[in-house]
């Protein structure tokens, strides 16, 4: 135990985590006024500086970006998702060999110990859910109700935009709420044509070019924070030493270092909530050291926890108290439950012929998006409920053809040098719906800092495979009307939930503290002052890209906390 | 992220660099102690170190531009093996590299491969990859079976080890991943561009326009 003063150790808040939704409640509530810790269990990462191989070229990279066999036993999950164990940007991912978890039902747990997290690493698409999104639920029983609706959450949608920067396109659709955009990426020739036929004959349905928190044109609230415009070099998962798109080291840590309330201390591994019978809330949290193990408490009169989906889920399962025996908040057993994800790997890729005097120029980190059209508005009756987006693009092949081409020599590597034929894929994003026996569980054994090691227990659930089928044959039919060649539909079951990197769902908000672990403003029933806005609060998944919702969850739920905090509510 | 299915994710990723089967084989993770060994025991004779660079050569020749030797493929490809690659595909890289010098022996009089004459070094170099690509079917067909009406694929992975690439197939991957990643590939036989600073759609190509070096 350290010996410094509990004094010194005291602040308004803590956070838990710097994640994106931890970064969004260390701005929120440092911008407020309160004095704020931030505790990130892994290293420092520096904005700029930290990013070691932003700008190193292909043969910079010894194997040129793949993964070598050593390599492949210590990030044994990253190798399962095909991109995350490659060499451009291991570094910024958990070595799986050390930070071990096990499988009842396997699960691709895909990780970032670091300060910023997965947002130096996430996909960046950003959409805001639909009203429906968050009536699914009560409509067809899967799961249980959300205590708020799409109107709660619309101006934090907003302000959230308005800070990070996403470019898109306005659409005025119902199923894909327009936000506040910056301009929208351009779209490649064939692209271009394959929206407009899409559009005319499959009665106006929609293909936009991707919502995605990149500068196109940056605001004085990003350029006063050193941010400039996306160099479209497609780069982004090592770092963007431009600020070109938003991650914590880009936007909310400046912000929140701006107002000078902000401590920061990295390498605290936070594994307990404290909470106190007597006063009946929770007053710090528990953590050690990575590097020499010594313990430490840290005190305060609000936590938020944004250590991710499973690692808050996790700390709440190991706080266990006389009020909260089975763990923070878990009066329902739902805690660690409901685990969600988005199932893809499916959908279609063909071939264009024509245009073959047009190319582009630029690398575009982002590509077309097609909003859900099923059991929507007129859409016919289907044998799964809820829907799925696509995500996918049309490019020129370039040297990688002359893999699957016969021939060598002169004349084929000369082939080689020239721009190679059209094609476009077009890959699903379905949604899962809530299901208690998709969970995990804390076990016997323990890690490197004798904390307990996590096992999974979750599978893809029958609604989804079902409407994997639909995804394949409906991306497939697009194409084909779209006149694209030698389509080729697929539908690979192989990757287990996990593989999407968009868990969530292990401490729901609800309605009642009988069948869920938060309430409409994600405070812990039964701890009023912990409040819990990563993934792990998520009562349904959607089909869109989520951290748009945590963040706008986020910036919510701050502003209740420190409202509550002067109304000397918590 | 750029998701999709999780082969053609990597293969988007990497601009298609590697076929699916040597993508399948480079993921499944190794088995504890055989990375270890794979990557610490292997490496090719001084002879075959020579007729690896000869062949990335041959396959990638110089012309205008750089050629597989000037990008050191030959190097590279050892490296790689070394490297990333389990200890049955190497097994089965040096397996091919034998079989070319036996069949060179046989069908041109007795010469080694790089005694022989480039005609008889192309058309033999032919005929392996013929016996590749109908190995590789072989392989593709044992590995999977489609449903048709789903589209799912029924994969034996994990019931049965998964065959390695065949010789030529990854003699030739490897070569178009050492040389068009190399800084005279990605230089001068494409076009490498830095920081591009904005994406255009369309644009009419100009005569004679090589393809970007990076996607």
């Amino acid at each position: 135990m350290n010996i410094q003063g509990k004094e010194k150790m005291t602040y308004d808040a803590i956070v838990v985590g710097s994640g994106i939704s931890g970064g969004w409640a260390a701005k929120e509530l440092t911008e407020k006024g309160l004095k704020v810790l931030m505790i990130e269990r892994g290293r420092d990462i520096k904005h700029i500086e930290g990013y070691e191989n932003a700008m190193k070229n292909p043969w910079d990279f010894p194997h040129r970006g793949n993964m070598d066999s050593m390599a492949k036993e210590e990030y044994w999950a990253s190798v399962r998702t095909g991109y995350t164990g490659r060499e451009e940007h291991r570094n910024m991912f958990e070595n799986d060999k050390q930070n071990p978890y096990l499988e009842k039902r396997s699960f691709d747990w895909i990780r970032g110990y670091h300060v910023g997290g997965r947002s130096l690493m996430w996909g960046r698409q950003s959409y805001r859910w639909n009203e429906k999104d968050f009536t699914a639920n009560l409509e067809d029983g899967h799961g249980i109700d959300w205590p708020i609706r799409y109107k709660d959450l619309a101006p934090w949608y907003g302000y959230v935009e308005s800070f990070i920067g996403v470019s898109g396109s306005k659409e005025g659709l119902d199923v894909l709420p327009d936000g506040n955009f910056q301009p929208p990426m351009d779209m490649n020739c064939v692209e271009k044509e394959f929206k407009s036929t899409i559009n005319k004959k499959f009665g106006g349905r929609a293909v936009t070019i991707g919502r995605t928190a990149h500068l196109t044109a940056p605001t004085k609230i990003q350029t006063d924070l050193g941010r400039g415009s996306c160099q479209f070099r497609n780069a982004c998962m090592r770092g963007c030493p431009y600020g070109g798109y938003f991650s914590t080291q880009s936007g909310t840590l400046p912000a929140a270092n701006k107002t000078g309330n902000l401590t920061l201390t990295t390498d605290k591994i936070v594994h307990q909530v404290i909470f106190d019978d007597e006063k009946g809330k929770a007053v710090g949290v528990k953590a050690i050291d990575q590097n020499t193990k010594e313990e430490y408490e840290y005190f305060a009169k609000i936590i938020f926890l944004n250590a991710s989906s499973i690692n808050s889920s996790w700390i709440m399962m190991q706080s266990k108290s006389k009020t909260h025996p089975n763990g923070l908040g878990n009066e329902s057993d739902q805690l660690g439950r409901n685990i969600m994800d988005h199932h893809l790997s499916v959908g279609a890729s063909g071939t264009y012929e024509g245009m073959e005097d047009m190319y582009y120029s630029g690398r575009r980190a982002n590509g077309l998006y097609i909003p859900r059209f099923t059991n929507w508005g007129s859409d016919k009756k289907r044998d799964f409920v809820r829907g799925f987006g696509y995500q996918g693009g049309a490019s020129r092949a370039s040297w990688g053809r002359g893999n699957s081409m016969d021939g060598f020599g002169a004349a084929f590597k000369d082939e080689l040098s020239n721009v190679g034929p059209w094609s476009m894929g077009l890959g699903g994003f379905g949604e899962t719906v809530p299901d208690s026996n998709n969970r995990f569980i804390l076990t016997d054994k323990t890690d490197k800092w004798g904390l307990p090691v996590v096992e999974f227990d979750a599978a893809w659930g029958e609604n989804a495979l079902k409407m994997r089928v639909t995804m394949m044959n409906e991306a497939a039919e697009m194409l084909e009307a779209a006149g694209f060649k030698n389509i080729n539909p697929y539908n690979n079951p192989t990757p287990s939930p996990g593989i999407g990197i968009h868990e969530m769902g292990t401490a729901r908000m609800g309605r009642d503290k009988k069948t869920s672990v938060l309430n409409a403003n994600n405070q812990v029933w039964g701890a009023s002052n912990v409040f819990v806005t990563d993934g792990a609060a998520m009562a349904s998944a959607s089909c869109v890209n989520p951290s748009l919702t945590y963040m706008a969850l986020t910036a919510r739920a701050a502003d209740f906390a420190v409202k509550e905090l002067k109304k000397m509510n918590l | 992220m750029n998701r999709r299915d999780a082969m053609q994710r990597v293969a988007f990723l990497m601009g298609g660099a590697l076929s699916a089967p040597t993508m399948i084989a480079m993921l499944e993770g190794c088995k504890s102690n055989t990375a270890t060994e794979a990557a610490t025991s292997f490496a090719l004779s001084t002879d075959y170190k020579t007729l690896v660079a000869e062949i990335a050569e041959i396959i990638l020749p110089k012309t205008a531009t750089p050629g597989a030797k000037d990008a050191g493929v030959g190097p590279f490809i050892e490296m790689m093996l070394k490297d990333c690659y389990s200890a049955t595909q190497q097994a089965h890289f040096a397996k091919g590299l034998d079989d070319l010098e036996g069949s060179s022996k046989k069908v041109n009089g007795g010469k080694k491969f790089l005694e022989s004459t480039p005609a008889e070094q192309t058309a033999l170099l032919k005929t392996f990859e013929a016996m590749s690509n109908e190995e590789a079917k072989k392989n593709a067909e044992a590995k999977k079976i489609v449903d048709a009406e789903t589209g799912l694929t029924k994969d034996t992975k994990g019931k049965t080890e998964a065959p390695p690439t065949p010789f030529f197939k990854l003699m030739k991957e490897l070569t178009l991943l050492g040389y068009f990643t190399s800084e005279v590939g990605a230089k001068q036989a494409l076009v490498h561009v830095d920081v591009p600073g904005s994406y255009v759609g369309c644009i009419k190509m100009t005569p004679g326009q090589k393809a970007w070096a990076l996607s």
